[in-house]
């Protein structure tokens, strides 16, 4: 018992070992802490139940109830009774703590604060393996399986970890795990019982058999190969090697050392960092502006026929002179605002361009080696790079309406804007489709909606990070055609269209709106990260400018802002027209996406008033479905039982003497019974009896009466009611039973099955009543016969492979070498 | 003959029988299922009780020839079988019969004939003849031959050979009477043997009738089916040197027969041939020398094979999830 308790404070150690790698995951240790009391409550539990000699069920319950105790505790946040005990709305609240956990795992990129959510899901989870690991180690002395839960620990770590994880924190958990392999292996040698040495001189159980250097040496190589070696090998990320040969691999895949702009391909970049998995957070940005649009960093606007490209850009350095003002530009009526950012660029975005927002007027603490490209609106340096930077600016909004932009005149064919920006190559498919799609449009603004609005879900378009990046004339063919795309390819494929149509258009790089992580002092603060980096399309309107459209299916991008002149066209009020004045219902400014941070996320949806809905956690659901389908499965044997008690007697009641031909009393001194005499009705009523009989044996064996096969009918009945002391109306009942089942076996004509229907009856209702509670919630639950069935036909299918197999091998030894050649 | 004539007749044999033998129901009427199933007894059982009362009184029973043979070591064949004798007045060789000549032939203490004289009785028990210097003479019919024997005195007796065992039907113990039944055994018996008075309650031509009733029970191939593997299992059992013979299992469909008209049935029951296992069987088969260590009689063997084998029906085997019983 001693050794027992040992084993298992040893298990609760290990459990916390294992748990060790997480701690990358959190800033702080308030988890650890948290869990070594759960852990610890649990252990202490288990070797209580365990020294009052609960069964390992027993065990595993006490420590489940502690463990939700012990939550309710740590938790519970005042939604419990006294502190410690649960109520249901404890239940509720965990709920939402799990919810919670789901969404800050989405929203925050490691190492993370100790938020409540995620605390509570690691305490829980630490807990149910400390459960595991004790069970496993102590109640069924199966240690070694408590590796899986410790694995699904370790999983996390490498889960969340991009790039590479220490490998340190796994050692300590693999050597709580081997300790525990020891432990309960020096355990199981001690219990053989006292070691006698060959002098009759008896050995101490703490002294070690000659044997065990050997083996102690042979573990210490043994975990040396296994640590070391992977260590040393050089596809291990943390390789030793690979440590020495330089940085590995840093963030900064887009830029390829030091360069221009234009030597960055940010259409690689943006879908491979579309493509983590983990969030990274890449900039923070202050504004005044209550609802910023996209910050913009970089512009493609050179068209091949292999796709968009970046120029090198050109403009004076930044500082030196005044930023051009679109103030200074005729307004037309376009509303402008003049708003102050503040950007702090995180490592992981290292780019030879800065981030801003349309359109920058003036800026402060940005170095002279950074100049601004008027044209294009990107802030690019030739020497810096933005990584760690911060600085601030100023900038204009400007607000269009639909109606301002439709006044909007075409560019004149010679115009060099126009000839510059409108250079396609020639795809025969696009030219028609656009053809096609701005038949009906005037204006250039008609034509621009035309197509924009061409990229619906209505028309099929969908979402989809998997495809292959590009924006070449093949690749766009291919992307009208499948119709499923991401950012960049909607970006692009708009301004090809748009191009195409006659209007200069480019595609911008940037983040979405991003997730607002506060408000003070009316300065809303979004924090950036990759799923907000986002391609859009920008189209040159004669005295406007460029004017962004987002054509994006705003719900698979977060943070993606609709405008009045770009509506969100996925959205059904929203009518793909271009006359003016009603394009936007209630249409009061910039739209956003309410769902922060969850970018990219194909699970949501749009409500019935067209509303983006926040997406409810899915894990509920898996967790139903999971439940309803442990029930199904658990209910199967009790469906069955019951549907074939049903069809018996079903069929024994609607059996009418009529049906089955003359009926003669044809035994002596038995009044009553009742004999079918027509062959015809003989079969049917021999096929009622075995029914019945089956039902009777069924419903014994579900009694956990025992049956026996070799029995005759006659002294199965006998033995029934001698044991069961049947009363007298179910004693003839079955004797009824067995009479009818022998008749129909052995003799030449058998009874009339009309009364055997109200005899299983009543030998149920008897058994029913008289069983213990256990039997009875057995035999209606979980049925003995249906699974004593399946049990022998699983026993019968593996000695039948069994015995194949073996067949399989005497056969093939025929071909066994040294048998052939000792023939010969 | 019908179902109640039938039972009538039967029923009076089983009481007239029972006037003698008090509370051996149930051997009485296995030693009128023998009869019936035209087959011999063979009753074995320590000396006094009751094994020639039981025998002479279902002959008496029976309004037919009844012989008794008192098996001594110095009984000869042809005092069984009968023999020609010189007679001087035709000049002839004439066949003067043995005792087997009857319908209801007893056999007292047959173990202490010599196995020549026991030998005597092979052909004629199971050919229902006589053949004595080349003529044959048919015996009559019913023919049964009721033998008794003392299994526990061994001195002076020859135990019968496996031939002449496997001849006899059944071989039954009477054992012991209960103290109720002794008690009245001692009121009755004290002031008359109640066998002087019994009076023949049944003859020979009514017999051939009831023999040709019990042949006509139906016998269904599940329960021959049974019957086979009764047999088949005291072949192959290890604890077996010598199973039953195919006669072994003729014999027990017929004595089953048997039973079960006398329940009235007019179908066999694999209850019928359980009852019937050990005494149609255990006499026939050998164990062991292993077995015979164990002290395992040949009644425990066959007993033990009745509880283990599962019951054939005549549907698809198996739709029970049978376990053994605890």
């Amino acid at each position: 018992m001693n050794n027992r308790r040992n084993l298992g404070f040893i298990a609760g150690a290990a459990t916390i070992m294992s748990a060790v790698p997480l701690a990358g995951i959190f800033q702080h240790w308030t988890w650890m802490v948290q869990s070594i009391f759960a852990v610890g409550l649990i252990t202490a539990t288990a070797t209580g139940v365990r020294a009052l000699r609960g069964r390992v069920a027993t065990q595993g319950l006490a420590m489940f109830l502690v463990l939700f105790l012990t939550l309710t505790l740590l938790f519970s946040n005042g939604h419990s009774l006294l502190g410690f005990i649960p109520t249901p709305e404890t239940v509720a609240y965990f709920g939402r703590l799990l919810g919670d956990a789901g969404t800050q795992i989405r929203d925050n990129g490691v190492p993370v604060e100790d938020l409540s959510g995620l605390l509570f899901l690691t305490v829980f989870g630490i807990g149910v393996v400390g459960i595991l690991t004790d069970l496993f180690t102590v109640g069924l002395r199966r240690p070694a399986l408590s590796g899986l839960p410790m694995l699904a620990i370790y999983a996390v770590p490498v889960a969340v970890f991009p790039d590479s994880v220490s490998i340190f924190p796994f050692m300590i958990g693999a050597v709580g795990y081997l300790w525990l392999l020891v432990a309960d292996n020096t355990d199981r040698v001690r219990r053989f019982g006292r070691r006698f040495t060959g002098d009759g001189r008896d050995v101490d159980a703490w002294e070690s058999s000659p044997l065990t250097s050997a083996g102690r040496r042979l573990a210490v190589v043994g975990v040396l190969a296994a640590v070391v070696l992977p260590v040393m090998v050089p596809t291990f990320s943390t390789s030793v090697f690979d440590s020495f040969g330089g940085e590995g691999n840093g963030p900064n895949r887009g830029g390829n050392g030091k360069g221009g702009p234009a030597t960055v391909n940010l259409f690689a970049d943006l879908a491979g960092r579309l493509n983590q998995t983990s969030v990274q957070d890449l900039v923070k940005v202050t504004t005044t502006e209550g609802d910023p649009y996209y910050l913009k960093f970089g512009v493609a606007d050179e068209l091949t026929s292999s796709g968009f490209k970046t120029r090198t850009p050109s403009g004076q350095a930044i500082g030196s002179a005044d930023l051009p003002d679109p103030n200074q530009r005729p307004s037309f009526g376009v509303s402008r605002e003049k708003y102050t950012a503040q950007v702090q660029i995180g490592k992981n975005f290292d780019m030879p361009m800065l981030p801003v927002y349309a359109e920058p007027v003036s800026t402060q603490k940005i170095g002279s080696d950074w100049a601004y490209d008027p044209n294009m609106g990107i802030v690019f340096s030739l020497r810096s790079r933005s990584g760690g930077r911060s600085y601030q600016f100023d900038y204009v909004r400007s607000i269009y309406t639909p109606d301002e932009l439709n006044s909007s005149p075409e560019l004149s064919a010679d115009n060099a804007l126009r000839r510059q920006y409108t250079q396609v190559p020639l795809v025969v498919e696009v030219n028609k489709l656009v053809e096609d799609l701005t038949k009906n449009a005037k204006t250039p603004y008609e034509k621009v909606r035309a197509l924009y609005d061409y990229f619906s879900t209505r028309n099929g378009f969908r979402y989809s990070l998997s495809t292959v990046e590009g924006t070449s004339g093949q690749k766009i063919v291919d992307f009208l055609h499948n119709k499923t795309g991401f950012c960049e390819q909607y970006a692009a494929a708009l301004a090809w269209m748009v191009r195409t149509a006659g209007i200069p258009a480019r595609v911008a790089f940037g983040f979405t709106r991003g997730s607002n992580v506060r408000t003070e002092n009316g300065q809303n603060v979004y924090q950036l990260t990759n799923r907000n980096l986002h391609a859009w399309t920008e189209v040159y309107f004669e005295g406007f400018g460029w004017v962004p459209f987002d054509a994006t299916p705003s719900t698979y991008v977060a943070g993606s802002v609709a405008s009045d002149w770009a509506p969100d066209v996925n959205r059904p009020t929203a009518a793909p027209s271009v006359s003016p004045g009603s394009v936007v219902p209630g249409g009061g400014g910039d739209d956003v996406n309410p769902r922060g941070d969850n970018n990219h996320d194909p699970n949501a949806g749009l409500d019935a008033n067209g509303q983006p809905i926040t997406p409810a956690p899915v894990w509920p659901w898996y967790l139903l479905g999971g439940v309803v389908l442990v029930i199904v499965v658990l209910s199967l044997p009790m469906l069955l039982r019951r549907r074939l008690r049903r069809r018996r007697s079903r069929q024994v009641k609607a059996s009418q003497a009529a049906d089955l031909g003359e009926v003669v009393g044809a035994v002596p001194d038995q009044p009553g019974v009742m004999v079918i005499v027509s062959d015809s009705g003989a079969d049917r009523a021999r096929e009622l009896a075995h029914e019945a009989w089956d039902e009777l044996l069924d419903t014994l064996i579900d009694f956990r009466v025992p049956a026996d096969a070799a029995e005759t009918p006659r002294t199965a009945v006998r033995r029934l009611i001698e044991q069961q002391e049947l009363p007298a109306e179910a004693a003839t009942g079955a004797r009824q039973l067995a009479m009818a089942e022998e008749r129909a076996r052995y003799a030449r004509t058998p009874l009339d099955p009309e009364p055997l229907s109200g005899s299983l009856r009543a030998i149920r209702r008897y058994l029913i009543s008289t069983s213990e509670w256990r039997v009875r919630v057995y035999a209606v639950l979980m049925p003995p016969s249906v699974t004593a069935r399946w049990r022998l036909a699983f026993l019968d299918g593996v000695s039948g492979t069994a015995v194949k197999l073996s067949r399989m091998r005497v056969w093939l030894s025929r071909f066994n070498p040294r048998r052939v050649f000792s023939r010969g | 003959m019908s179902a109640e004539e039938f039972s009538a007749a039967t029923e009076a044999i089983v009481a007239n029988i029972e006037q003698v033998i008090e509370g051996k129901t149930a051997t009485v009427r296995l030693a009128l299922a023998v009869l019936l199933a035209e087959g011999h007894l063979l009753i074995e059982d320590v000396p006094g009780v009751g094994k020639t009362k039981l025998a002479k009184a279902l002959a008496r029973s029976i309004d037919c020839s009844v012989r008794r043979i008192q098996f001594t070591p110095d009984l000869l064949p042809s005092d069984v079988t009968g023999v020609n004798v010189y007679n001087q007045e035709n000049h002839d060789f004439e066949f003067k019969p043995g005792a087997v000549f009857a319908n209801l032939v007893v056999g007292d203490e047959i173990n202490r004939a010599s196995p020549k004289t026991q030998s005597a009785l092979l052909e004629c028990m199971e050919e229902r003849q006589v053949t004595v210097d080349g003529v044959t003479y048919p015996l009559q019919t019913p023919f049964m031959v009721i033998a008794t024997q003392n299994p526990i005195e061994m001195e002076g007796t020859y135990p019968l050979p496996e031939a002449q065992r496997d001849r006899f039907t059944a071989r039954i113990a009477m054992g012991y009477p209960d103290a109720k039944a002794e008690l009245a055994m001692l009121d009755v018996h004290s002031s008359q043997d109640p066998l002087d008075v019994l009076t023949a309650v049944s003859d020979a031509a009514t017999v051939r009738r009831m023999i040709a009733t019990v042949r006509d029970v139906h016998v269904s191939d599940a329960v021959k089916q049974y019957a086979i593997t009764l047999v088949t299992a005291t072949r192959e059992s290890p604890d077996l040197r010598l199973g039953a013979s195919p006669r072994a299992s003729l014999q027990l469909l017929r004595t089953a027969k048997a039973i079960a008209a006398l329940e009235g049935r007019d179908y066999v029951l694999p209850d019928d041939l359980q009852a019937l296992a050990v005494p149609v069987m255990a006499h026939r088969i050998i164990p062991t020398a292993d077995a015979q260590l164990a002290r395992r009689t040949t009644d425990a063997i066959v007993a033990d094979m009745v509880h283990r084998l599962p019951i054939p029906t005549d549907r698809r085997s198996g739709t029970q999830p049978y376990e053994r019983r605890r």
